[in-house]
């Protein structure tokens, strides 16, 4: 029975941060048909980027998590202007230009940092009992509550207010929104900022718990695709759930087999939606090639 | 047929570099060099050639490379029989993927490739017994002592691999690939067995990239997760898009330019992989259709003058 609930409680926990990681990566599939693979960036730049302003800058907690976040929504914004938009047209140019800055980033952040996992202090520097008896790290449970949070505040954002439900439009049809005067390139701009935020938040807040490495981009791009490839794309539901099932079936084979199992859960969910219902999951919208 | 100058004039270099140069050092680099010219462009054919942008080529690359080097590494097994056994391996892998993955299209199956790309990398950490985990496994058996010895094999290589697919390319099944990957629609509609030609060219594709693998495996003594991690597929696409998609050539060109311009960086050792990768996206920007193409094309332009 503990076992079950060190599950439910961990498994909620890793699902969380996936929900905040997917749901901007799906948002910019949903809205403007592109896979931005340097999206894993934001994870990880946040991360790095909370750890100099903490360590070298000396700026407190609220201010680090603040410049970190909106650092990646920059950055969003700026891989968005100077890369993405040129060849926009091309699904394929769009993951190519954005796989390579994603690269160099790396490198960057390498070269700046060095190759040694920086570790990251916990907000919270506590063990909680959870659920009675689920002994778990207060900054795990501090990120799932920040998930939640985040996954309401942006529902209520994109059905409530304007610019999101300009986004909503954009995604069910970028022509019809034209005509009702909606500009998606703004569009685009904002979802990937939020994207951004919403990747860079879920690094900032599981970094203290597993550290900080330049290639920590890597591993949530591919539980993304997963997300995208099961959930079917951009509505909120949809990938939320995915996330919750690849999340879950993670930490599952975690405790039953081992952790290194658990990497292959994203590409094992990829293989069975594939082998069953691949057309479940074409786009309504044209691949670009 | 003054294409086939070109070709000849390459051949010739390719020979005749060793009468030439005579550091070891610089032959090593060329050798590396063919390898990676074959990595690239047996990507090309699937990907720029007939359109399916994969980041799996880790999988045949590092699965050829493990064939091989696990081969000779246990069981002693000489070069001449693990690089053909490595291409088979990787092939084997590339029907297996192949008929799961193409059943996507476009950037899904960039996706699917990508995820399936982690896997090898994981299980060699699991069994890192037997795999040697992350220090990989040393003393693989060598080609051969002589490194000009080692140069003639890789140039060898290139030719056989390269002259595969460029036969490929020039032939009415080059203009299949093409024509799946101007419209898929269409091709089907004219009775072509769309998903057919992409498995085999994917398991063609995976073949050549297997033996180099293998082949580089004992060339460098030394098997290693570095050729199996996504990171490599990604390196592996961004490399031959940089030379040029579709062309074949262009993805053989820019091995050899990015290959001495990584070797040209070693005098900033903090610096290389930044200033390398910085430069891929550059080129990226500056030339979208790859190097190849706008070179030639701007020969074009300066010769019509």
């Amino acid at each position: 029975m503990g076992l079950l609930l060190d599950i439910v409680v961990y498994g909620a926990v890793q699902s969380g941060i996936y929900v905040l990681l997917s749901l901007g990566f799906s948002l910019t599939f949903g809205v403007a048909g592109i896979f931005n693979l340097a999206h894993g960036t934001f994870y990880m730049g946040a991360a790095y980027l909370f750890y100099s302003c903490m360590n070298s800058l000396g700026l407190g907690l609220s201010l680090s998590l603040v410049v970190s976040v909106t650092g990646m929504g920059l950055l969003a914004l700026i891989i968005q202007k100077w890369f993405i938009n040129p060849v926009i047209h091309s699904g394929i140019s769009v993951m190519i230009i954005t796989v390579a800055i994603a690269n160099f980033l790396e490198q960057v952040v390498l070269c700046t940092y060095g190759p040694v996992d920086r570790n990251l202090n916990s907000f919270i520097d506590k063990k909680l009992l959870v659920l009675g008896t689920v002994s778990i790290d207060a900054q795990r449970m501090l990120a799932l509550g920040v998930s939640i949070i985040l996954l309401a505040v942006l529902y209520i954002f994109i059905s409530k207010t304007k610019p999101g439900r300009a986004i909503l439009a954009v995604a069910q049809d970028r022509e019809g929104a034209i005509f009702v005067g909606i500009d998606p390139l703004k569009v685009f701009f904002l979802v990937i900022f939020i994207a951004a935020i919403l990747a860079g938040i879920a690094g900032d807040f599981i970094a203290p718990t597993i550290g900080a490495r330049p290639d920590m981009w890597l591993k949530p791009l591919t539980m993304c695709f997963a997300v995208v490839i099961l959930g079917g794309l951009g509505s909120l539901t949809g990938t939320v759930l995915a996330a919750l099932i690849i999340g879950y079936s993670e930490v599952i084979v975690s405790f039953a087999l081992s952790s290194y199992m658990s990497e292959l859960v994203p590409f094992v969910i990829i293989l069975i939606v594939l082998a069953f219902k691949p057309s479940g999951l074409m786009p309504a919208r044209q691949s670009q090639t | 047929m003054g294409k086939y100058v070109y070709f000849a004039l390459a051949l010739a270099m390719l020979l005749v570099a060793p009468m030439f140069i005579k550091s070891r050092v610089i032959i090593d680099l060329l050798i590396l060099c063919n390898i990676y010219a074959i990595f690239l462009s047996s990507w090309d054919l699937v990907g720029g050639y007939t359109g399916q942008i994969s980041f799996g080529h880790s999988l045949f690359i590092g699965g050829g490379a493990y064939t091989a080097g696990l081969l000779n590494y246990y069981f002693q097994v000489p070069p001449y029989v693990t690089i053909p056994l490595g291409g088979i391996v990787a092939a084997a892998l590339a029907l297996l993927i192949g008929v799961f993955a193409l059943r996507v299209k476009g950037a899904y199956l960039a996706l699917v490739t990508f995820a399936a790309a982690a896997v090898p990398v994981t299980l060699t950490a699991i069994f890192w017994e037997y795999s040697g985990g992350d220090d990989g496994l040393s003393g693989i058996s060598p080609l051969s002592v002589d490194v000009v010895t080692r140069y003639y094999l890789s140039a060898a290589l290139l030719v056989l691999c390269g002259g595969i697919l460029i036969f490929i390319t020039r032939s009415s099944y080059g203009l299949v690939l093409l024509s799946i990957r101007d419209n898929e629609t269409a091709s089907m509609a004219v009775g072509i067995d769309v998903r057919k030609y992409k498995v085999i060219t994917f398991v063609i594709s995976g073949f050549l990239a297997g033996i180099a693998g293998a082949f580089y495996c004992h060339n460098q003594l030394h098997v290693g997760p570095a050729e199996l991690k996504p990171a490599f597929s990604v390196l592996v696409v961004l490399m031959a898009v940089a030379g040029g998609m579709g062309t074949i050539i262009g993805p053989m060109l820019s091995g050899y330019f990015l290959i001495f311009l990584n070797d040209w960086l070693r005098f900033s050792e903090n610096y290389k992989m930044m200033i390398y990768t910085g430069v891929i996206v550059i080129i990226l920007l500056v030339c979208p259709r790859g190097l190849y193409p706008a070179i030639a094309s701007g020969i074009k332009r300066v010769v019509h003058k």
